[in-house]
């Protein structure tokens, strides 16, 4: 792709999802979503082999019915109230499509199976694309609409994400299909907050963020596809396996890392308002996702796999990959949860 | 519900139902998502004039300006996937199956 | 008139349901431009004539054209009509969708409430209403227009780049 097209359509990825987040009319916001996936689309398929293709195609069909079906529930809102307002009260039949509209764009439960097979269809780079800033525009929509928006139906799909991220993970070889599973899981976390308290909803959106960044860029580094790639991240770079150690542990939420913080006071929370069976069971295949994080940090830290006299030396080159875009957010995904009471406003 | 809202439900739902139920060709899921958008359309332009708002005329435009855009990438991806996998069955799309 | 309204009705939502019984392409896209001509017709007798004549010349004219063209591409050896087994089942199944959706939310207010509600359904006027709401995109609605022109010619790239057959020939036989 030429660089002066792929600046325009990089921009136009980033100025859509402004456009939503910044709109107050559902026509806006509906715009913001449609360029944000005529850009993306390109971007998926910058490769031209089948797979790629094939994902694209995917993305295009997913993402059309699901910003049509948020049209729509906003256009009979509007019949009905006439009201155009994103922040006003959605009546009986919108703020059920508009829920299952919003799960499917970000890819819950239900409605989530085609973002592992897009995400396994793009680049490295895509994928990080697709599981980070395509998930701000339909977050934004779910906070700006949070008091309408149907919350048993987001309590179970909270469930069922978490669950099938879970499970869904377990048999995965691909690291991208892995970090599909993991970002459905993650999402199923902020759909059963998004109901009850939004700023734990805002600070996990943005931990998850920049947990996913740290974890995806040491992927990239080591340019590891499959988890038998990641047996070799040491010979790469001794330091990297360190971080991508603790990254992985934290984006499992293990206590003295930042991913422990959104877990813990979606706990306390939901424990406060009485789901005690939710939640515990929400805790429980948390354990699932985090036993294919450990297998990750497995292959990654913990073993050394048989080599040849060579490989090791790979670390002696310069690294091709700039490796200067991990530091922060490898430092926030690992450090932050000391800084808790700061960063819950 | 007046006759006007249960057009509009009954096309939108008939089109989303088509395009998620049962496709065999990719170009007659496209044609799924474009009668979506004629109910769309439908609805916004009703809407306008039972309202008597005007203002509101603008809004069946923009509707039907992107959905254009999305026609036009919806038959650019039915190009791509009839050179990559020979025709447009969307059986065919199963390369990234787990 | 009432009739009249009903039968553009029918056509709109039996159009679509043609469309969506997932039929050879040729009948889906033969559906799709009965559906949008009634969609014009029943934007008119709401009042909305400007409105109606951009979605007959663009959508039906300028889209709808290029999907006929594109349908081409699927084409099957045998096409499947609304005659044969499955596609006849599924009309069927719409069918009785949309009749039962009629009998739930239809209720009393049905032919009751029937009838031409616009602005400028009735009578001779010489300003249309929706023509000066269109023309909103000139002045205070200019980001709009701005956005949609954007999103055109962005459009334009994303075409160009998702059909570019790099070393796959820029010309093949599709």
């Amino acid at each position: 792709m030429s660089p002066t097209i792929y600046m325009i359509i990089l921009s136009t990825l980033a100025t859509g999802t402004i456009i939503t987040m910044t709109s107050y009319h559902w026509l806006m916001a509906w715009v913001g979503l449609e360029l944000n996936t005529l850009a993306i689309i390109p971007i998926i398929s910058t490769m031209h082999h089948p797979r790629s293709t094939e994902a694209a195609t995917k993305y295009f069909l997913t993402q059309a019915a699901a910003s049509a079906l948020i049209l729509f529930s906003s256009m009979t809102n509007a019949w009905n109230t006439g009201s155009w307002d994103i922040t006003q009260p959605l009546t009986s039949p919108s703020h059920i499509l508009l829920t299952m509209a919003l799960a499917m764009k970000l890819g819950l439960a239900p409605l989530h199976f085609w973002l592992p097979e897009v995400i396994q269809g793009s680049t490295m780079t895509t994928a990080f694309i697709i599981t980070t800033w395509q998930k701000i525009a339909p977050m934004s929509l779910i906070f700006l609409t949070m008091n309408n928006l149907s919350t048993s139906v987001f309590l179970l799909m909270g469930l069922l994400s978490s669950l099938v991220g879970g499970w869904g993970g377990l048999n995965q070889t691909q690291t991208r299909k892995i970090m599909a599973y993991s970002s459905i899981a993650h999402l199923g976390w902020m759909a059963t907050i998004s109901s009850i308290m939004t700023n734990i909803l805002i600070m996990n959106l943005l931990i998850y963020l920049i947990m996913t960044t740290s974890v995806f860029l040491s992927l990239i580094i080591s340019k590891s596809k499959t988890i038998q790639d990641t047996t070799s991240t040491w010979t790469l770079s001794p330091t990297l396996t360190i971080i991508m150690l603790l990254s992985l542990l934290s984006l499992g939420g293990l206590p003295p890392l930042t991913g422990f913080i959104p877990k813990w006071l979606i706990m306390e929370e939901l424990i406060l308002q009485n789901f005690n069976l939710l939640i515990s069971m929400m805790a429980m295949s948390s354990l699932l996702s985090l036993y294919f994080y450990l297998r990750l940090t497995y292959t990654t830290a913990l073993t050394l796999s048989p080599n040849t006299t060579q490989t090791k030396f790979k670390w002696r080159f310069y690294p091709n990959t700039s490796t200067m875009f991990i530091i922060t957010p490898a430092t926030i995904s690992i450090f932050l949860l000391p800084m808790t009471p700061l960063i819950l406003l | 519900m007046t006759p006007t809202n249960l057009l509009m439900y009954s096309t939108f739902s008939l089109s989303i139902f088509g395009l998620s139920m049962h496709r065999s060709h990719l170009v007659s899921a496209l044609l799924c998502i474009e009668g979506m958008m004629l109910a769309l359309f439908i609805t916004s332009a009703t809407l306008l004039s039972t309202t008597q708002t005007t203002s509101l005329a603008a809004t069946p435009i923009i509707l039907l300006t992107f959905s254009a855009c999305e026609a036009g990438t919806g038959l650019a991806l039915l190009v791509a996937t009839a050179r990559t996998h020979g025709n447009d069955h969307l059986q065919n799309l199963n390369l990234l199956q787990c | 008139m009432v009739y009249f309204i009903f039968i553009t009705f029918f056509c709109l939502v039996g159009g679509l349901a043609v469309v969506a019984c997932n039929p050879s392409p040729y009948f889906g896209a033969a559906g799709l431009v009965l559906s949008s001509v009634a969609a014009c017709t029943v934007v008119v007798e709401f009042g909305g004539s400007f409105v109606s004549l951009i979605l007959f010349l663009i959508y039906l004219g300028g889209m709808l054209v290029v999907f006929a063209y594109s349908v081409a591409l699927a084409s099957d050896p045998f096409p499947e009509g609304i005659w044969d087994m499955s596609v006849g089942a599924y009309f069927t199944g719409y069918l009785v969708f949309l009749v039962g959706f009629l009998a739930v939310f239809g209720g009393d207010s049905f032919f009751y409430n029937f009838g031409v509600i616009g602005s400028e359904a009735s009578g001779f006027n010489v300003v249309r209403g929706d023509f000066e709401g269109v023309s909103l995109l000139y002045g205070l609605g200019g980001a709009g227009l701005v956005i949609c022109g954007w999103g055109l010619l962005l459009t334009l790239f994303v075409v160009l780049e998702l059909t570019r057959g790099m070393s796959r020939g820029g010309l093949r036989v599709i």
